[in-house]
């Protein structure tokens, strides 16, 4: 796995004539930042700040990455210049795409200012010029380079999502995110990520306007929904064999469905083993890809521009016959458990000094459990179907240590299974279990054999004494 | 880097001389310092473990050569290993089992004389690491004599630990016993008896494969040693002995339960324990001894044979103090032997007699080792199948738990949860590419579940299963992407030779360890 940093960046000053007009346009923008400490889920995290950058987009917005605002308590942009800091606000932040539009609330820190237009996307060998405040100076660098690859990427901010992504061989730094890539007058995208320099050499990356753009036109409507998606995978159909059994001719058309998520979009539409030939009338290759705009690209172009409540229509061959099927598109959510989330605080129970979490990559980024279990439930999450059951797993993630969790350790990192025969399905169902009155709590773990039994008399002597030598400054957080 | 080579030259002329029959040795060995006080303590003890030593111990020299389980048609490379074994009642020598794990060709060597003999591996057992060796020299003992096991050891006792030098002079390190508790054995899931030694060993002859006695009794063989903390874990006697009095075949019995310590008072005063002590049943695998005695999950196990269990699952052994109860069950018992076992359950006191039985392996869904049998494998059309495995994961090196296909990890820590029915776990290892097997070259480590509709739960299922394909055509399915792929069966079989020539298989498949055209 190669680690991808992402860049963070600086300071600023005109360069020549498109750098000038540039200037009039970037924004230099400063995050306090709380991140939440999933180890102490009840302290508000501690204080960190960073800076990136931006640019001021149609309607008096800015547009930068996501991960420059995420979980940033106050933000402020300063103008090339203008020496005075205006507090900002994000309007919408995309976190599966990386980018975010700020407000500013003084509508004159616009004064004097240019909006960016948004060009399309450049042709590959075509000159393009980076902007930012990357390390090595405090000042405007630009830089300039071709127009390496277009291809679909994972975008490193959310871990999860791959889209479309434009590689440059133009020096990017810790520094550039959030700038503008310019051509011909132009933004043809919005630095965000490359590779650390002992793993890959000029190799950035920027986010193309397609996804600017679809970006845009997700939040005309007051809020952003998230990228949809078929929840299903595909492989090739290259092989002989394979064609001749499912009744296909040698014409290289065509790919297999493999499993098809349960309670996603396509769940009850579309069955493992379907030959996806089409779709929105675009002939699929038999490696999955169609022509699209003259370039042959991924299927998943196809549903990656469009929106929730739209619809892809496909054309499958199931068991030799043809049919045209109807998918209705949405963002499948068991899928965010394994997306890093920012802007919300981790949710938990205290309870006789034992902590409850639901699991997700964050929980899993802080604690590092190394517990082979939770590692196949959280691993085989999505794959296995194990969120049918269990919408949420919730560990016993910490151990206050009192007299009365004298004995629990055998337990940490175990997955609740049920309190007092209650079937724990997500956190909520903990704090119900709790809240009925029992002599015992008897909280039994998946695969452990034994339940771990608490005393309410115990629980309640040593309610106050726990919090108060901790610090534990509340008892429970649960998102409504 | 000159002065040491001239150095090393200087050296070797002398090494060739002071020990003229050693391949395996480190250059450096002659240039260690002669032994430390420490070592040679107490005069008359050393004199006798000396006569003893010499009359009874040899040198072995093992070359082992491991399956490839990348590869399972293949060997690996082979790799000589070389320890210290101790000639027993009956003409055999005992090593442990890890020395002559895989063996090619196993040798005795007498220490001072340096004469040989081969030897055939008589018994072994993985379970407690234990193997007899019998020289095909029928004379080649004659004038030795066997070390017996009549010795117990309790913590602080003594035990002299024999090295050979490789000039055959007996080195003896004296150690001390610091704690006798049931521990791991490397090579199969089973706690036993294990006597911890500190002793300040040196590297001798590249190998730590050493036995342990005292008073001119054989008390231990040492197999593993952490030279950091000075401390070697020793097979113990009660498990040697076990090992050399039970009949050929059988072996280690076990209970085939787990369960947890009962230490917390607010668990204890919710089943409603009053009695002191006891284990709480935490899962009882079907088929085992506790199984079909109908011990039950939520037991609290109070004794055994009338020994009083304490809270972590101990009792007190007049010799060895407290240790884990398991060592009544599989070492104390032998299979075919009933153990009572005082039960409270339901607030109720019961005895329950268990006959004590060594598990099936019929019933182990991922072996924990497959040394000496070569495993098994069906090729398909150039799609390498095999049956997971501990040695199939182990592949991955040291870490396996975190580099080998997560699902076959899971599938392996988690078998005994499995459906009873479930089998073995058929794994399609690799894709050796030929024609047939275009666009499928990336697929590996795939859980198959069907060929050709019939479910495989064994190789031979899917060896039998391939015979009957559909239509022209091999069906087979996978738990994971892509789910299903198809073969051309025509294609494959007439291009079985194709296939067999292209990549040197010896055979296209081998079930139960039989190879078959």
């Amino acid at each position: 796995m190669l680690r991808v940093s992402l860049f963070l960046f600086c300071v600023f000053l005109s360069l020549g004539l498109e750098a000038a007009e540039v200037a009039e346009s970037l924004v230099r923008i400063e995050a306090t930042f709380q991140e939440p400490n999933y180890k102490a889920p009840w302290s508000p995290g501690e204080v960190s700040s960073g800076v990136g950058a931006g640019f001021i987009v149609q309607g008096d917005r800015i547009l930068t990455n996501a991960h420059v605002v995420s979980n940033a308590s106050f933000l402020t942009v300063n103008k090339e210049g203008d020496p005075k800091p205006y507090p900002a606000k994000v309007l919408y932040v995309a976190h599966d795409c990386d980018l975010a539009l700020l407000s500013v609330d003084k509508a004159e820190f616009f004064n004097g200012t240019t909006a960016l237009e948004l060009g399309d996307i450049p042709a590959i060998e075509s000159l393009v010029s980076v902007y930012g405040y990357p390390i090595g100076g405090k000042r405007l660098s630009v830089t300039r380079g071709i127009v390496s690859r277009i291809d679909f990427q994972t975008y490193s901010h959310s871990g999860m999502d791959s889209h479309l992504t434009i590689q440059i061989d133009a020096a990017i730094n810790p520094g550039n995110s959030g700038g503008p890539v310019m051509q011909k007058g132009k933004v043809v995208g919005v630095a965000f990520q490359g590779y650390s320099g002992d793993v890959a050499q000029n190799v950035g990356y920027m986010i193309p306007t397609p996804v600017v753009k679809r970006f845009f036109r997700d939040v005309e409507d007051g809020k952003y929904d998230r990228y949809v998606d078929l929840a299903l995978t595909f492989d090739n159909l290259f092989n002989p064999a394979a064609r001749k059994a499912l009744g296909l001719p040698n014409d290289d058309v065509g790919v297999q469905v493999g499993t098809v998520y349960g309670g996603g979009p396509s769940d009850g539409i579309i069955k493992s083993g379907d030959v996806l030939m089409g779709i929105d009338g675009l002939r699929i290759a038999s490696d999955g890809t169609i022509k699209l705009d003259g370039e042959s690209v991924p299927l998943t172009e196809v549903v990656e521009r469009k929106f929730k409540g739209e619809s892809a229509s496909l054309d499958i061959l199931r068991e030799g016959s043809s049919l045209q099927v109807k998918v209705p598109l949405s963002a499948p959510w068991p899928f965010a458990l394994q997306s890093k989330a920012y802007d919300e605080k981790p949710q938990f129970i205290v309870f006789g000094g034992l902590v409850f979490q639901p699991v997700d990559q964050n929980f899993m980024d802080a604690y590092k459990p190394g517990n082979l279990r939770l590692d196949y439930l959280f691993d085989f999450f999505v794959e296995d179907g194990i969120y049918r059951e269990r919408p949420q797993l919730v560990v016993l993630s910490n151990i206050l240590a009192d007299a009365v969790n004298a004995y629990a350790k055998d337990f940490l990192f175990a997955v609740v299974d049920e309190i007092n025969g209650q079937k724990i399905r997500r956190i909520s169902d903990v704090a119900s279990a709790f809240a009925k009155t029992s002599d015992y709590y008897v909280i039994q773990m998946l695969g452990i054999g034994r339940p771990l039994v608490l005393e309410r008399k115990a629980v309640e002597e040593a309610r106050s004494r726990i919090l108060q030598r901790y610090g534990v400054t509340s008892e429970q957080y649960i998102k409504k | 880097m000159i002065r040491q080579i001239a150095f090393l030259l200087l050296l070797t002329p002398l090494l060739a001389v002071a020990e003229p029959k050693s391949p395996f040795n480190h250059p450096y060995a002659a240039a260690e310092p002669s032994p430390s006080p420490l070592e040679k303590p107490g005069c008359n003890e050393t004199q006798d473990s000396r006569v003893v030593a010499e009359r009874s111990i040899l040198r072995v020299n093992s070359t082992n050569q491991a399956y490839d389980f990348f590869q399972p048609w293949l060997k690996k490379n082979p790799v000589s290993r070389r320890g210290v074994g101790v000639l027993v009642q009956g003409g055999c020598v005992l090593v442990t089992a890890e020395l002559v794990m895989n063996s090619n060709f196993v040798e005795l060597e007498k220490a001072t004389t340096a004469e040989k003999s081969s030897a055939t591996v008589e018994r072994v057992d993985y379970d407690c690491n234990l193997a007899l060796l019998r020289p095909n020299d029928p004379g080649f003992l004659e004038g030795m004599k066997p070390l017996t096991l009549e010795k117990s050891l309790r913590v602080g006792n003594e035990a002299t630990v024999l090295q050979l030098e490789p000039n055959g002079e007996i080195a003896e390190t004296i150690g001390q016993i610091t704690t006798i508790s049931v521990g791991p054995y490397p090579l199969e899931n089973i706690g036993l008896l294990v006597y911890r030694l500190r002793v300040p060993l040196q590297q001798r002859d590249g190998s730590f494969m050493l036995p342990a006695v005292s008073d001119g009794h054989l008390v231990g063989l040492l197999m593993r040693f952490d030279a950091r903390s000075q401390s070697a874990d020793l097979i113990s006697t009660p498990v040697i002995r076990h090992f050399l009095d039970s009949p050929a075949k059988a072996r280690f019995p076990r209970m085939g339960l787990s369960f947890s310590s009962l230490r917390d008072p607010q668990f204890r005063r919710f089943i409603g324990l009053k009695e002191p002590g006891g284990v709480y049943v935490n899962e009882v695998s079907p088929h085992g001894s506790a199984a079909e005695a109908g011990i039950k999950k939520g037991d609290v196990i109070l004794a055994v044979d009338g020994k009083a269990i304490d809270q972590d699952g101990n009792y007190d052994d007049p010799n060895f103090g407290r240790v884990l109860f398991s060592h009544l069950t599989n070492t104390v018992a032998t299979p075919g032997s009933e153990v009572t076992f005082t039960i409270f359950r339901k607030g109720k006191l019961i005895k329950i007699p268990a006959h004590m039985s060594v598990p099936d392996r019929a019933h182990v869904v991922s072996d924990a080792q497959l040394a000496d049998h070569p495993p098994d494998y069906v090729v398909l059309g150039g799609f390498v199948f095999l049956e997971l495995s501990r040695p199939y994961l182990q592949e991955w090196g040291n870490d396996w738990v975190n580099n080998a296909p997560k699902r076959l990890v899971y599938y392996d820590a988690f078998q005994n949860e499995l459906p009873e029915d479930r089998g073995k776990i058929v794994v399609l290892g690799r894709v050796l590419p030929v024609p047939e097997t275009l666009g499928y070259e990336p697929l590996q480590n795939l859980v198959v579940t069907q060929v050709n509709g019939k479910p495989v739960r064994s190789l031979v299922d899917l060896a039998e299963a391939a015979k009957k394909p559909v239509k022209g055509f091999h069906k087979i399915e996978f738990e994971e992407d892509p789910k299903t792929v198809f073969l051309d069966a025509a294609s494959v079989e007439a291009n079985q030779k194709a296939l067999v020539e292209q990549y040197s298989l010896p055979a296209l498949q081998r079930l139960k360890g039989k190879k078959s055209p």
